[in-house]
């Protein structure tokens, strides 16, 4: 359902500010969203004015930095630091990205962080992830080919030698193949990891989040039909045939313009798209 | 007591206009501007048939302040929608969906329709 303002409970007020500590000269403000479940106040806006010859260069430092220095109680989820985990994603400056990979002095002014859009929030930074990935797991994000493995042959004899592939248990790939997932520059579908940066930055998953499968999830469906070791391409575009799960997307193209890892889950659509109607011939 | 009544977090408050969603937004207004004008295009010719009286009263509101402005922004979705619909026919067949490609097309159909209504509304006179 199409719902342009905020819920009631949700709107943001204007929070606590954190001024610099004296003598700080480059300084830089960060204002925050901030929820906190154990009382019933709306969520709030905390800016805090970070030193940052003390903090490191990133978003994710600085909201460390926060957390360590400032405000204990900030929450946010983080883990790998260099943009492989998908954990910090979030809105940076008005567009979805993940926080460890964006420069502060990239932001112009000061910078706005707040949760993933248009997802219930846990507690401050973090947002409820549940529904995205029953999603993907309706996709069946996995292989499904019910064909034995090629026993060593000709195709395969080399690798088995080589002790890179045990003979019957493993279905190999040609380098092109393995392009239709990779990508022939490191971008293909294969590459996602699962941030949701794409599925929050598409209106039309804001709208309709609980029946569209949202670019993230069709970026994955298309990993698997794509994937020419699956045998079960059929049933998977059948699945997808669905006035909402994959045709809510109106090539608004939000999504990859704001992936950060410079994926197309909007080509992948489209691919998805027209396979669909090859099938039907 | 946990408050498990969780906000929603901010979305169009927060998140930043850009080419992508803004000319994808202008396609839906402007295909809801179209279907209202095809309203007054009805009305135009049904008072065609009613006689001069009827007719003469469209035909005034038709050169009124308002009625100019309505006829521009008509023409204005028609060729917006037009060449819109020639990029989004494009990425159906699978073409242009890189963000390079999909800003250039971008601009120049914004740029080319702005110049084409103009020139289309002076060919005409704004008739």
């Amino acid at each position: 359902m199409v719902q342009f303002a905020l819920p009631k409970n949700s709107t943001v007020t204007q929070g606590k500010h954190y001024p610099a500590p004296e003598g700080a000269k480059n300084k830089h403000t960060f204002n925050v969203y901030r929820w906190n479940p154990d009382n019933k106040e709306n969520p709030r806006l905390d800016s805090y004015e970070i030193d940052m010859d003390k903090c490191g260069p990133m978003v994710l430092d600085a909201l460390i930095y926060i957390k360590n220095n400032v405000d204990s109680t900030l929450t946010f989820r983080r883990s790998c630091r260099e943009g492989i985990c998908g954990s910090c994603a979030m809105n940076i400056g008005g567009t979805n990205t993940l926080a460890c990979t964006k420069a502060c002095e990239d932001v112009k002014g000061d910078v706005k962080i707040t949760p993933l859009p248009h997802m219930p929030v846990v507690k401050d930074l973090v947002p409820d992830l549940n529904q995205v990935y029953k999603q993907h797991a309706s996709i069946e994000p996995w292989m499904q080919n019910d064909e034995k493995p090629p026993s060593p042959s000709a195709t395969n004899s080399d690798a088995v030698a080589a002790g890179f592939a045990a003979p019957g248990r493993e279905r190999l790939q040609s380098p092109e193949d393995a392009d239709k997932l990779n990508g022939k520059d490191g971008h293909g579908p294969a590459m996602c990891i699962m941030c949701f940066c794409c599925s929050t930055a598409c209106p039309s998953y804001w709208w309709n989040g609980d029946k569209f499968l949202g670019p993230a999830v069709l970026l994955q469906a298309w990993r698997w039909i794509a994937d020419t070791r699956d045998r079960m391409k059929k049933k998977r575009l059948e699945s997808l045939e669905d006035p909402f799960k994959l045709y809510r997307c109106h090539t608004i193209m939000n999504c990859t313009n704001t992936c950060p890892k410079g994926l197309n889950p909007a080509k992948a659509i489209a691919e998805i798209k027209m396979q669909m109607v090859k099938q039907k011939e | 007591m946990l408050n498990t009544d969780r906000p929603l977090s901010p979305h169009l408050q927060v998140y930043k206009p850009q080419l992508t969603s803004m000319l994808s937004i202008l396609h839906r207004m402007t295909g809801a501007a179209l279907a209202f004008g095809s309203v007054m295009l009805a009305w135009w010719l049904f008072a065609a048939l009613d006689g001069v009286r009827a007719f003469s009263l469209v035909q005034d509101f038709r050169e009124s302040f308002i009625g100019q402005f309505m006829l521009f922004g008509w023409l204005f979705s028609f060729v917006y929608h037009f060449l819109n619909g020639i990029r989004h026919l494009k990425w159906d067949l699978g073409f242009g969906l890189e963000i390079k490609s999909v800003y250039r097309t971008g601009y120049i159909v914004v740029v080319g329709s702005i110049i084409l209504s103009v020139m289309i509304w002076t060919m005409t006179g704004g008739k």
